[in-house]
């Protein structure tokens, strides 16, 4: 196998893992805010997605605009899913909150296949087709779009935890939410925003995926379930571990396929998590000081 | 002790409502009904294959309108009662009992995909009503079963005529991209049983999973492997996927992609735009009809029923209303060859003694130990060019 070969497999490690990446920190800030494992993430990568496309070319607004509408309208179901669902079970207990939220995915997935229908639905690429050849290997240009895309998500999420009130506030409640609430933080707020949030983010990454995969009613639980293992292979709750998490996958399934067999792919990916998880319960990144649920 | 009792009241009067509900229908089929012949449908109409399922429904709808108005069979309506599975093989077999043994439908036709129609096998075989498939897993009519009937080309027709047309374009060294799920696995375990028959050889074996975002990491093996051409063998949406990353991969000297008739959808056309120009596939003659010749009778089945089709519902018929309109044809003309009083297995007997029945997949001509029916003749080869289908009788 060549060099050239190599990279291509490499790029193709990022880009997948790029996109792990972005649905994993959507599994931690929620995580972090509410100590619950959210399984209606993947549907927020499905509804990035499907509600671009129908903004795009149901209602024909401009494809920069339509992005933005699917991501503002995904933040916003995130958010009324909260409202109207999570918080309503007062008492928080977390195992009634993830019975909550694979319902919510059930609901979500069923109104978007009653609404857009059965079949999948195309979108544009962002700046037409084509490629750049990266010392030999390829790479596309909407896959350049991914990794910026992904990359712009995680310093902006960077700076909102390190640099603005309302960050060091979700911080201040996944360190301690009592201790929050007291010293005046609106922790239930807090639980809100971070499902606005891990919405968007799933969002996103849906939106800059449609264009090579194209989307459909169906997409969210497989992509949720690689993004939900990124999540627990970096450690869950911390964002950094989120993005190392979701690298690491896409990096173990391409090599998987060089150099073992494309048919076990997503198995060797899994034993591998198994293994780290033995050797490091906590996730690559994790701390184990703290038992969070 | 109160709410006890009250409980076990309760139970004992549901069980008697249903038990007098049972005891209420008829015992043979629609024979005893008097007035309608029923027909059960189990079909996907959610989960991952609702693609298919809901384009069939629509097709047996419009088609049992239109047999109705023509005066039904024996002057009896005929009506057909549908279940969806939600593309799940236990919700499959729940549906096919309900609808045997609740509904005692004289046949049924199930359904969409490979695995819930092996599901409801033992279902079928145990009431003794004909069963007639519309999945095209080559196991259906393989794994033989006196009642269940199949109307798509099945891979074991299919596979054998796309590898002549890729022995024909010179074609002797062989990449192959397999679709992991059920469709996939057949055809893949076809291909490998046939392409020594035809002197290919397979360099590059390579699979997806339903759902991945990305296959360059299995083309850019299979490049390295130095194939004449890509034999894909799938049929969801990541079909468009493997187009787009090939043509990425590939810049100035992509590899030529072969395909199956699970490819023969509208939407792999808008999905990979550019990148699904050239690609070849093999399918029966519903995407086209020119190819049966124009004015004979299997043109004028399939433009009419083309015709009311997207009339009726503002879009093109794709290959699974097509064989949904054959499902439902065979069963009703058999019936209509019947007369009146005619038993399950009558029906079942009389369907087997189809003969050159035209429909919208092909020429059907069913026999004792052939229950699908038909024939590579019944096959053509598209390329797709300017974002259309178009035919190639001849390989280049």
């Amino acid at each position: 196998m060549g060099g050239t070969e190599l990279l291509q497999f490499v790029l193709a490690g990022l880009k997948n893992g790029s996109i792990y990446a972005l649905v994993a920190l959507g599994f931690t800030l929620i995580y972090a805010a509410t100590g619950v494992i959210n399984f209606a993430q993947g549907e927020f990568y499905m509804l990035g997605g499907m509600l671009s496309v129908w903004a795009y070319a149901d209602l024909g607004l401009p494809l920069p605009l339509a992005g933005l509408v699917g991501v503002a309208a995904t933040a916003a179901v995130g958010g009324v899913f909260e409202l109207g669902a999570i918080r309503q079970r007062k008492d928080g207990d977390p195992l009634a909150l993830i019975v909550i939220t694979v319902g919510g995915s059930m609901v979500l997935s069923s109104m978007a296949r009653h609404l857009f229908g059965p079949n999948e639905r195309p979108l544009p690429l962002f700046s037409g087709g084509g490629s750049v050849s990266v010392f030999g290997a390829v790479l596309e240009v909407q896959t350049i779009w991914i990794l910026g895309l992904t990359a712009l998500a995680v310093v902006g999420l960077w700076y909102l935890y390190n640099r603005t009130g309302l960050g060091r506030a979700m911080r201040a409640c996944a360190v301690n939410r009592d201790a929050a609430r007291i010293v005046g933080i609106d922790t239930r707020l807090m639980v809100t925003v971070s499902f606005l949030l891990a919405a968007a983010l799933g969002a996103l990454a849906g939106l800059a995926v449609t264009p090579l995969t194209q989307t459909a009613f169906d997409v969210g639980p497989t992509v949720g379930i690689k993004g939900f293992a990124a999540a627990i292979l970096g450690g869950l709750g911390n964002p950094i571990a989120a993005v190392v998490g979701g690298l690491v996958l896409g990096m173990l399934e391409s090599v998987s396929i060089a150099f073992i067999s494309s048919t076990y792919k997503d198995a060797i990916a899994l034993i591998v998590l198994l293994a780290v998880l033995f050797m490091r319960p906590q996730g690559i990144l994790g701390r184990s000081s703290r038992e969070k649920v | 002790m109160r709410r006890v009792m009250l409980g076990v009241l309760l139970t004992g009067a549901l069980f008697a409502m249903s038990l007098g509900g049972c005891a209420g229908e008829p015992d043979e089929g629609g024979e005893a009904a008097g007035d309608t012949y029923r027909i059960g449908a189990v079909l996907s109409l959610s989960g991952p294959q609702a693609g298919l399922g809901e384009p069939e429904r629509r097709a047996i709808e419009m088609e049992v309108e239109r047999i109705n108005e023509k005066g039904g069979v024996h002057g009896r309506p005929v009506e057909v009662l549908f279940e969806d599975d939600a593309t799940d093989e236990a919700k499959a077999v729940t549906a096919a009992s309900r609808l045997i043994e609740q509904e005692g439908v004289i046949a049924l036709i199930a359904a969409s995909g490979t695995g819930q129609t092996m599901a409801v096998r033992q279902e079928v075989e145990r009431a003794g009503i004909p069963q007639m498939s519309l999945a095209g897993g080559s196991v259906v009519t393989a794994q033989f079963s006196e009642w269940v009937f199949q109307t798509p080309w099945p891979n074991r027709i299919v596979v054998p005529f796309t590898l002549g047309y890729l022995r024909d374009s010179g074609v002797t060294r062989l990449g192959l991209l397999i679709d992991s799920g059920a469709y996939g696995k057949d055809g893949y375990d076809v291909i490998m049983a046939e392409v020594d028959r035809f002197g290919i050889e397979i360099v590059a074996d390579e699979q997806f999973n339903r759902g991945d975002t990305d296959m360059t990491p299995q083309i850019t093996k299979i490049r390295a492997a130095g194939p004449d051409a890509l034999l894909m063998w799938a049929a969801g949406a990541e079909a468009a996927t493997v187009l787009k990353n090939n043509a990425a991969l590939g810049g100035d000297s992509p590899l030529s992609v072969y395909g199956g008739p699970g490819n023969g959808r509208i939407e792999l056309i808008q999905g990979a735009g550019d990148a699904a120009e050239g690609f070849t596939f093999s399918a029966g003659k519903i995407l086209v009809p020119e190819a049966y010749g124009v004015g004979s009778d299997e043109y004028e089945v399939t433009t009419s029923f083309i015709d009311r089709f997207t009339e009726r519902f503002g879009v093109g018929p794709d290959i699974f209303a097509g064989h949904a309109y054959d499902g439902i044809y065979l069963i009703v003309d058999a019936m209509k060859r019947l007369p009146e009083g005619f038993t399950p297995e009558d029906l079942r007997d009389e369907i087997e003694r189809t003969d050159g029945f035209i429909g919208a997949g092909g020429t059907f001509t069913f026999g004792p130990t052939d229950h699908n029916g038909l024939s590579e003749d019944d096959l053509t080869m598209y390329r797709i060019e300017n974002g259309e289908w178009v035919l190639v009788g001849q390989a280049r």
